[in-house]
């Protein structure tokens, strides 16, 4: 286990561009399992490799247990990475993809031996042993990449992507896999993904980045609650939380929003103190809007422009008055829904999340 | 047109092509068992008497045992430099980001539009300035420049093709980049190294141009050479030219046997994932 600490990292490629990692700061703690998430091209791999010491570090600190690793080689620094493709080597057996590293490292052969079976008979690889890497399966070639790292017992486990090679079916059990891995283990482990369910389901902690940098940084509940900008909003959720324009107008103090032809009041403990007029970014999730309202409860009128009957649940997308873009609802499987029909949709407001025009997360 | 005629002309237009190709190999085989008094009595008949005696005749009496040790010893050393020093250079070329790697790259493989007749003067003065010519070491030297960009050239488009993430993990695992070479990038490549193998040394075995420019002693003379010798300005030893081509031929068969699967490997990989 080890702390890993990243204070103003920065990698540039090319001077005159944007940095590929600009001032990355972020410390993770023993044992914890953090995720790098974001779309392409948002710097999350460029830091990871930085950490691994693939990439040189343009500025800023690494350091590992307090020691600062900016120059000390990838071999050094006592870390195992599995990577997205694998890389395991196409020429040696199981057997000796597993052993390569520990070779190197002038463990005793039986020692050698010892750890090789062990982890094999952990990740069920015992049979395969002797086969070579464009014998196995998806799935098994990535137990191999897995067992490559845990035979080292490195003090932090890097993964890049892992799962993306693998099917819809594979990737749900692996992710099992590795989160049951982490609990053994209970190593320090950073995992990069753009696949937010990922994060969500195996991240003790998340940190969220886009153009080289780290937007929002918390626990998977936390940050999905409470996104601290309109990017981080709409990346996380599936749909991605509903982004209105409105502005704010003088019902109940202050705390109305004008929506296109539509007027709502959102609860003082979810809206910051405005002037009337302030131009902002209204955001529901898709959860909090329900196809049959509650007597009482804020309600809008909309059309039913496409369902998505998904088996366990139904999402749809109904434009209302006056607004361009749709608003997507999700429900239950069992709520009869047509495209075409009008539909009151009842909407939580105690849900409701502003923003301002820049994106960035108000309060109250 | 029916299933069974579509075969039979497809066998024809094959066994036709089998001729062509492997005819004249065939005559001069069967020539080589000939002697020449009866060549020029019938130049395709087939031997009366096999005359397997000219074989040991032209490997001790006519030099070919010293033709071929010769034509060994400076092939043989020109493809083990060649292959080290390509496969090094290839694995640069291809995994490291330097200024003017592509330069580099271009410069090497435009020499192999060069015709040798354009080299060879320059060889000949730097061979003579460096008391190289009409030695064995010299023409080493000589066919390892020949060859090394056309060597570097396959290898650097297969090494490219090795995933980088390979070497990232060979590096995590605490190999240096020397380490990284022998034990990682070499042996995947090993088709496409076995191809430049099996060209190298057909290739430079067949050599003639070179060989009659660069050495003129007896006793540095390599096979092609040993086999001209024999061809007068008045007349031809036709019969033993003949065995001496069966005996420079024999051990590029067995060359083509051993490496042909691994040459297969190399010149169809990426074609099929």
């Amino acid at each position: 286990m080890a702390v890993v600490t990243l204070d103003q990292l920065t990698k540039i490629y090319d001077r005159g561009h944007a940095p590929a990692a600009d001032a990355v700061s972020l410390e993770i703690r023993h044992g914890e399992f953090m995720v790098l998430l974001g779309p392409s091209g948002c710097g999350k791999t460029t830091t990871l490799r930085m950490i691994a010491g693939l990439e040189s570090i343009s500025s800023g600190t690494l350091s590992i247990d307090g020691q600062v690793v900016n120059t000390v080689p990838a071999k050094d620094r006592d870390i195992a990475m599995v990577f997205q493709s694998y890389a395991l080597y196409p020429h040696m057996s199981v057997k000796n993809n597993l052993a390569f590293g520990l070779r190197r490292r002038a463990v005793p052969r039986d020692e050698i031996e010892r750890r090789v079976s062990s982890v094999a008979a952990t990740l069920g690889l015992s049979q395969l042993l002797d086969r070579r890497p464009h014998a196995l399966s998806g799935g098994q070639r990535q137990r191999v990449a897995l067992g490559r790292a845990i035979v080292r017992d490195p003090k932090v486990f890097l993964f890049d992507e892992p799962l993306s090679n693998l099917d819809a079916a594979l990737r749900v059990s692996t992710r099992g896999e590795i989160s049951a891995l982490h609990r053994r283990l209970g190593a320090t482990m950073i995992y990069v993904t753009h696949d937010q369910v990922e994060a969500m389901t195996m991240g003790s902690r998340i940190c969220i980045m886009n153009g080289g940098k780290i937007v929002q940084v918390g626990e998977p509940l936390e940050v999905y609650r409470h996104p601290a900008n309109t990017f981080v909003a709409s990346f996380l959720g599936n749909p991605p939380m509903n982004l209105l324009r409105a502005a704010v107008t003088d019902d109940a103090d202050g705390r109305g929003l004008r929506i296109g032809a539509w007027r709502i009041v959102i609860p003082a403990e979810r809206m910051p103190a405005l002037s009337v007029g302030t131009e902002v970014i209204f955001g529901i999730r898709p959860e909090k809007l329900s196809g049959t309202p509650q007597p009482g409860a804020t309600s809008i009128d909309g059309e039913v422009v496409q369902v998505d009957p998904l088996g366990a649940e139904t999402i749809f997308a109904a434009r209302i008055p006056d607004v361009d873009k749709p608003l997507f609802a999700r429900v239950g499987p069992d709520v009869p829904i047509k495209v075409g029909e009008r539909r009151q949709l009842g909407v939580d407001l105690s849900a409701a999340h502003v923003f301002d025009a820049q994106g960035n997360a108000l309060h109250p | 047109m029916t299933r069974p005629l579509r075969h039979s002309l497809l066998l024809i237009l094959l066994a036709g092509y089998t001729a062509f190709a492997a005819g004249p190999f065939v005559w001069v085989a069967i020539m080589s068992l000939r002697t020449t008094t009866e060549i020029m009595a019938d130049h395709f008949a087939l031997p009366t008497i096999i005359h397997w005696d000219k074989f040991p005749t032209a490997w001790f009496n006519s030099n070919y045992n010293v033709y071929f040790k010769n034509s060994a010893m400076i092939v043989l050393s020109a493809v083990v430099i060649l292959t080290i020093v390509g496969a090094m250079a290839a694995h640069c070329l291809a995994r490291y980001r330097f200024r003017m790697n592509r330069v580099i790259y271009f410069i090497l493989f435009s020499t192999i539009i060069f015709p040798p007749q354009i080299t060879i003067i320059s060889l000949f003065q730097i061979l003579v300035q460096y008391g190289l010519y009409d030695t064995r070491v010299g023409l080493i030297f000589v066919y390892v420049a020949i060859q090394l960009p056309l060597t570097i050239y396959i290898l650097e488009s297969f090494f490219a093709r090795i995933p980088a993430d390979l070497f990232d993990a060979a590096r995590i695992d605490g190999y240096s980049e020397w380490e990284i070479f022998w034990r990682v990038s070499f042996p995947i490549a090993i088709p496409a190294i076995a191809t430049t193998v099996i060209l190298n040394f057909i290739l430079l075995w067949n050599e003639f141009l070179y060989a009659v420019v660069l050495i003129t002693d007896d006793a540095n003379r390599t096979l092609p050479l040993g086999i001209q010798r024999f061809m007068g300005d008045q007349l031809e030893d036709t019969g033993m030219i003949a065995t001496g081509l069966m005996i420079a031929i024999i051990p590029v068969i067995i060359v083509y046997a051993f490496f042909s699967e691994k040459l297969i490997q190399g010149m169809t990989a990426g074609a099929v994932k």
